[in-house]
């Protein structure tokens, strides 16, 4: 509380913010939903030709506070104002109309559309009587493709596009809507760091151009490098309102977030016996992209395989555990070859696990309990002879992993879909603790996660190498994989194009991954194309 | 957050959401006004009438649910119902074979046009929806072409008693219902198969990352809802005492209208044997009030339409009640 009032003595004395009118001013926003207080008398403030930022833990009421602003919720209590007019916004139309633009977390474009098509989706150029008109649409999203930046063809479908390039249309999108105001909710959770330097350079160019920026990430080295000033949220409750940066640490700002000191465990280098390898991969192909793909993982060794969106990592390892076909190449495990052709066999044959990097598409049943989310691999051995389940051994084989974990969760058969984002992630990591899998591949483990739930994850992973597993890591979060990994496979298009000795020592590391990624790059300051059809594509497209 | 505060909304959540009392509510409701306003319902012989109704759509409504559960649909469930019904009449009729070896053929019958609908739609990709269009438009053809549309009458004896016999109000051919609800009561509940079953309709990416081998579970089920609808098949020709092409031809709203007014998920994931089972009573007394207030039966499938929307409007609003408590 002490935080609040001395962060609201400081804007008061500041006369350079309190002279002008806010862009967006939000005074004392409550919303409970049933039984849960969301938000309680919170304060935002947002200024033109400012980058706000707004953190705050999963659950601290950060998306409930951007469904008001964006009309998605109503507010039971409060007052919005945009540019000191009161407003009420009745459905999210309003607030666009309103000129509030957002970029949410989740993609909202239309695939088989045109990159020009969605940017005028709101408000497509007509001509006579309610005829598009493809030319003026075409110009249209030129212009503001312009404006940020982005040498794409308007014509290209949006579906060809990299996620960075989607996220940076969507800007576009929200910029073409005479937006002055941008909302951004974790808009790097899915992109690399040096697009990220892309998008960054952008969003101060549009800060200096006067628009509005709320920018909202778990990833802190972000904001101390992109913003201005902060809001946190903690428990629904503003735990530090409107403060300069400039003022504030990194510890200062988690104590803000997380209402204590942080602590975060050394997670120092492993001695790994390299004697007798667990997994060996040699000049894998396979359908779904790898291309002549060795390398060999340990017992107890974490390898971080890193690389751009779109380098094929996920895919890669989706074909070790039996998606997809092996076209050649050879896949052992204890120095045995293996053919695995499902994942169903990786599971039951081999103990070898995928964590999905998207847990609400292909980890979770969102709708069914914890129990039987946690359960779902273990089925099979907990049936007796007649092929029946009790559920009582089904709850006692789950709550050990559900515990060591430190789920939050009410009960055991809560629907997983209620869970906040951490807990889902802990549930579908705990499927295959339950597993008992000895090689785990761990896809984007703390993706859109908060701090604290994040260096539980990293100590739970690291402790389970420590154990003996070994396990395969896929990140796109520099500070993630350098204080995990043992080594760093750096992947790129398909390929693995080299490899790095984690030294812990963050520049050095990430320098030398970026080396590799770029090695034959020409031009470091353009998007990277991910998809190499793009080329061609963007020629035949129908119009 | 806070877990005491979840644990709270959780319990008031709970009451909505078990679904069963709302049904079995209704259904109470149902038979109390009926009661008061007909003399004729509490009668043995209207039990029975309703009872032997029931007994066949509740295995009809389910062969529906098991396909629902893994979030696809079966539109040839009535179609399947008619080919086996026809030919098992064949059987009997004309080729002469013993009793129980002609229905154990079609029930084997009815069990391979589901398999048959299972393979198409694993194999091929395409959605059950447009399969099970096209193979229902094959069975039907095929029903109707056997014996140029007419009817096979001349049924075993032995097999129409049991069709038409009854112990006070309770039909015989309700052994079978309960046998099968029951049955399938226990796989959804107990076994491995019914666990992934629903898993599959929950997530079908997921199940099959975590091991599930999600098109096998889709060939079970299709295979299954063909079995439940030659058991209705033949349950309902037994009652009637003649094989008629026209079996079958009437099922698909039922079929849909059950699972959906006992509140299943058509995006699969959720099914319960037990609201099923209350929603073919709830539904059965409604067709039963109207016809013993002599109403059209035309208004009767007015009704059943505008039952459908309310379930599923009913079913949104509880969802979305879901939803926003739990962002």
């Amino acid at each position: 509380m002490t935080e609040v009032t001395s962060a609201a003595t400081t804007r008061q004395s500041s006369e350079t913010t309190t002279s002008v009118t806010p862009a967006l001013e939000l005074r004392g926003i409550s919303k409970a939903f049933p039984g849960v207080q969301a938000l309680d008398h919170v304060d935002l403030v947002l200024r033109h030709g400012e980058i706000h930022a707004l953190v705050g833990e999963n659950g601290a009421g950060k998306s409930t506070l951007l469904k008001i602003i964006t009309g998605v919720y109503q507010p039971d209590e409060g007052t919005i104002r945009v540019n000191g007019q009161e407003v009420r916004f009745g459905s999210p139309r309003d607030a666009l109309r309103a000129g509030i633009g957002a970029v949410h977390q989740e993609r909202n474009l239309i695939p088989k559309f045109s990159v020009a098509e969605n940017i005028t989706l709101e408000q497509p150029p007509v001509r006579g009587w309610q005829f598009l008109d493809q030319d003026k649409m075409v110009e249209e999203a030129r212009r503001w493709l312009e404006a940020i930046q982005l040498p794409l063809d308007p014509l290209t479908p949006v579906e060809r596009l990299s996620v960075a390039q989607m996220q940076l249309v969507e800007i576009a999108k929200a910029l073409s809507l005479q937006s002055r105001i941008l909302l951004l909710d974790e808009p790097t959770a899915s992109i690399t760091p040096h697009e990220t330097e892309v998008l960054f350079s952008i969003l101060r160019r549009l800060r200096d151009e006067g628009v509005a920026i709320l920018f909202v990430s778990h990833k802190l080295e972000e904001i101390f490098a992109l913003c201005d000033r902060v809001t946190v949220l903690r428990d629904g409750r503003l735990a530090a309102f409107d403060t300069d940066l400039a003022t504030l640490d990194r510890d200062r700002l988690v104590t803000l977030m997380i209402g204590r000191a942080e602590q975060i465990r050394e997670l120092s280098a492993k001695s790994v016996d390299r004697s007798r390898p667990l997994l060996e991969v040699r000049g894998l192909r396979a359908s779904t992209g790898a291309q002549d793909i060795s390398f060999t993982l340990y017992p107890g060794e974490i390898v971080g395989l890193y690389g751009l969106v779109g380098a094929g990592r996920s895919e890669l390892a989706k074909a070790l555990v039996g998606e997809g076909k092996i076209l050649s190449g050879e896949i052992r495990l204890d120095g045995q070859p293996v053919h695995i052709r499902a994942p169903r066999e990786a599971l039951e044959r081999y103990r070898i696990g995928y964590v999905s990097e998207n847990r609400q598409l292909e980890g979770l049943i969102l709708t069914h309990s914890v129990q039987s989310n946690v359960a779902v691999t273990v089925w099979r051995r907990l049936k007796n002879a007649l092929g029946w389940i009790s559920a009582q051994r089904e709850r006692t084989t789950v709550s050990p992993f559900v515990e060591r974990l430190q789920v939050k969760t009410p009960s055991l058969a809560q629907a997983v879909g209620n869970l906040s984002g951490g807990n889902q992630q802990k549930v579908s990591l705990a499927k295959w603790l339950a597993a008992d899998t000895r090689l785990l591949i761990i896809d984007e483990p703390t993706v859109g996660i908060d701090v604290k739930t994040k260096h539980e994850l990293h100590e739970l992973i690291w402790d389970l190498a420590s154990q003996g597993l070994g396990i395969l890591l896929i990140s796109s979060d520099m500070p993630e994989m350098i204080r995990l990994a043992d080594r760093i496979l750096v992947m790129k298009e398909h390929q693995i194009v080299g490899e790095v000795a984690n030294s812990r020592r963050y520049d050095e590391v990430s320098e030398a991954i970026m080396r590799h990624i770029h090695a034959d790059d020409a031009s470091g300051a353009t998007l990277p194309v991910a998809e190499d059809r793009q080329s061609s594509a963007a020629h035949h497209v129908p119009v | 957050m806070n877990v005491a505060v979840i644990s709270v909304s959780r319990r008031r959540g709970s009451w909505l959401q078990a679904e069963w009392v709302w049904l079995a509510g209704i259904v109470a409701l149902e038979c109390i006004v009926l009661a008061s306003l007909e003399p004729n319902f509490l009668t043995e012989f209207n039990f029975y009438v309703m009872l032997r109704g029931v007994a066949v759509t509740m295995i009809v409504a389910l062969a529906q649910l098991m396909v629902l559960a893994v979030g696809q649909l079966n539109l040839s469930v009535g179609a399947i119902g008619g080919v086996v019904a026809v030919c098992t009449g064949g059987m009997m009729e004309v080729w002469g074979l013993p009793t129980i070896v002609a229905i154990v053929l079609g029930l084997l019958l009815g069990t391979a046009a589901g398999l048959i609908n299972g393979l198409l739609t694993t194999r091929t990709g395409i959605n059950g929806f447009i399969i099970t269009l096209a193979t229902a438009s094959a069975f039907t053809g095929i029903t109707i072409g056997l014996n140029d549309a007419k009817p096979f009458y001349d049924l075993p004896s032995a097999y129409v008693r049991f069709g038409q016999g009854r112990a006070g109000p309770f039909p015989y051919i309700g052994i079978v219902t309960v046998v099968v609800v029951v049955a399938l009561a226990v796989l959804l509940t107990k076994t491995v198969l019914g666990r992934q079953i629903l898993a599959v309709g929950g997530n079908p990416r997921a199940a099959t990352l975590s091991g599930i081998p999600v098109n096998r579970i889709v060939v079970i089920v299709h295979t299954l809802s063909g079995l439940l609808a030659a058991i209705a098949a033949i349950l309902l020709m037994a009652r009637l005492g003649s094989a008629q092409p026209s079996i079958g031809s009437d099922w698909l709203l039922p079929s849909f209208a059950i699972p959906i007014v006992g509140g299943v998920a058509l995006t699969g994931g959720s099914a319960s044997i037990l609201n099923t089972v209350l929603a073919t009573f709830l539904i059965a007394l409604i067709d039963n009030g109207l016809v013993l207030v002599k109403a059209d039966p035309y208004w009767i499938q007015f009704l059943l339409g505008t039952i459908i929307l309310g379930a599923v409007g009913l079913n949104r609003l509880r969802l979305k009640a879901n939803k926003e408590q739990a962002s």
